[in-house]
């Protein structure tokens, strides 16, 4: 009898045991369920508590991320189309001025009725019209093909010294027709995570620029300092200077600081320099004190030892 | 999308006639991946802002909306979790925990959460950041800058959608500070992850995307590169 009982008791016990393991089981799928189709339909608003601990919270708190992340790229993606829309409206707003002089002097060289002073006068306009569209055209094909990211920056470690005595090579004569010297402090090389030839090109722009603000006879000074993570890379001029509240700005494309009217230049070096360091993880700071000095340090990654 | 997003937040401390309104109504937005830095005087409610948008403390009124969700209205159990899950911190001190290592200083904050660690992201973290020979130190045995660095790695370990940072440099030269920060940029980058800085800095907000100014506890100006 006692037996009989004890057996009935542990089917009884096994059945329910099997039974709630199913509930349980169901439940715990149509909830698993439910936080995948939330997840398909793109919709945050998860029936569960995203801050509980237990681990349904977890698994919805995981699926609201796989749901950000995913807006994230679709809206990063629509950004960049925009960015490139921008970029082609600014191109060919810039390259309208220049444009123009050269079809009008053109023009006027071509009815003829002009004194040879004039002609001379209008000859060499329609060369600095055409010199500075050659320049722009030169910086936007670059720029489009690092913006659009049709060239791949291939930062590997390569000695700093050489780099930088290229750019200072490439704008030695610039600087010799100012008079200006260029400086540099005595330092060990480095091997740094860069691409050469662009990092040298990032270079170049912002030594023609100290050259270009600086005035006749003016100093340029670089040093090379390496700090645990990054070495940095100091450019300073001792011309016009930079006001606190352009720093920003400098870097964007087609800006001109207000210091910089009537200077030649179309706002798009440094723009091109910051890109350059940004896409091989460094980056650049500026430092100034309108009418006393500008430093821009240049950061690159230090190999790993 | 913005995975920030305050709308008429206000913060006041004390009664009548002595309130101290240290936010005054911020209205604010911040986009995914965006790395934003803000600015202000000591006393001008940076700080209390960074600490209600982290749920670190809550709003007199108006709602701190974070992936969606208001966090406003949460409990403090719901808010510790809410922490641990979406937030990562890096504070001027570097609050490390002195008895453990390097490692298990980063790695502490993943398994209060009871997660398994993702051990090759983890070491992805320690290599971009660095400490890949200073896994075994003890804090103590760390300069400045490497322990804002292991902060910065154990922020970054637990995978948060956010990271926010009070003047993570405010211990460091400036030296130090912009070797810290650059590195803090990269990895936020790389890791796709949103940030808001505070600083003083004006030489150190340049990293950033936008740069908000605030003043008596207002938006007063933003600017980007």
């Amino acid at each position: 009898m006692a037996l009989a009982v004890t057996i009935i008791t542990a089917i009884a016990i096994c059945f329910l045991t099997v039974l709630f393991s199913y509930r349980y089981i169901k439940k715990t799928f149509d909830s698993i369920d439910q936080v995948l189709d939330s997840v398909l339909a793109r919709n945050t608003e998860l029936a569960f508590e995203v801050a509980a601990d237990n681990r349904l919270s977890k698994l919805t708190h995981k699926a609201v991320k796989i749901i950000q992340m995913n807006t994230m790229d679709i809206s990063q993606t629509k950004q960049e189309k925009e960015i490139i829309q921008s970029f082609i409206s600014d191109m060919s707003h810039q390259m309208k001025t220049p444009l123009s002089g050269v079809a009008m002097y053109t023009n006027l060289l071509l009815e003829g009725r002009i004194t040879e002073a004039e002609r001379q006068e209008f000859l060499s306009r329609v060369k600095t019209g055409t010199e500075k569209l050659q320049w722009m055209v030169d910086s936007l094909v670059k720029m489009s093909r690092l913006e659009v990211g049709a060239i791949e920056l291939s930062p590997v470690p390569t000695g700093i010294k050489q780099t930088i005595s290229d750019s200072i090579s490439t704008v030695y004569s610039a600087a010799a027709k100012k008079n200006i010297s260029i400086q540099t402090a005595y330092f060990e090389d480095v091997s740094l995570l860069h691409d050469r030839k662009w990092t040298g090109e990032a270079i170049t722009n912002i030594l023609e620029n100290a050259i270009k603000y600086s005035s006749v006879g003016g100093e340029i000074n670089i040093s090379v300092e390496t700090l645990p993570i990054y070495t940095k890379i100091s450019i300073t001029d001792y011309g016009i200077g930079i006001a606190p509240d352009e720093w920003n700005s400098i870097f964007k494309r087609f800006y001109r600081g207000r210091n910089a009217k009537g200077v030649d230049g179309a706002g798009l070096g440094l723009y091109l320099a910051s890109q350059i360091f940004q896409k091989q993880g460094g980056y650049i700071l500026v430092d100034s004190k309108p009418g006393k000095y500008t430093t821009f340090s240049t950061f690159l990654q230090n190999c790993k030892k | 999308m913005s995975v920030l997003k305050t709308e008429a937040l206000k913060k006041y401390y004390g009664k009548d006639p002595n309130t101290v309104k240290a936010l005054d109504g911020v209205d604010l937005a911040i986009q995914e991946g965006e790395f934003v830095a803000v600015v202000g005087t000591s006393g001008s409610g940076k700080s209390t802002l960074l600490h209600m948008l982290g749920g670190l403390d809550t709003p007199t009124s108006g709602k701190v909306i974070v992936g969606g969700k208001d966090i406003s209205g949460m409990t403090d159990e719901q808010l510790t979790i809410f922490r641990r899950r979406n937030v990562g911190f890096v504070f001027q001190n570097y609050n490390l925990v002195p008895i453990l290592n390097v490692y298990e200083n980063i790695v502490l904050s993943i398994e209060l959460d009871g997660n398994a660690v993702d051990k090759s992201f983890v070491d992805n973290i320690i290599e971009t950041l660095g400490l890949s020979e200073k896994k075994n130190n003890l804090p103590n045995n760390l300069s400045g800058g490497q322990q804002q660095r292991v902060a910065i790695a154990r922020a970054l370990a637990t995978k948060p959608s956010i990271l926010l940072a009070d003047e993570p440099t405010g211990n460091l030269d400036s030296k130090t500070s912009q070797d810290v920060l650059g590195v803090l940029k990269m990895t936020s980058a790389k890791f796709h992850q949103t940030m808001m800085m505070i600083t003083h800095n004006e030489q150190i907000a340049q990293l950033a995307d936008r740069v908000i100014r605030i003043e008596d506890g207002r938006i007063f100006a933003a600017e980007g590169r």
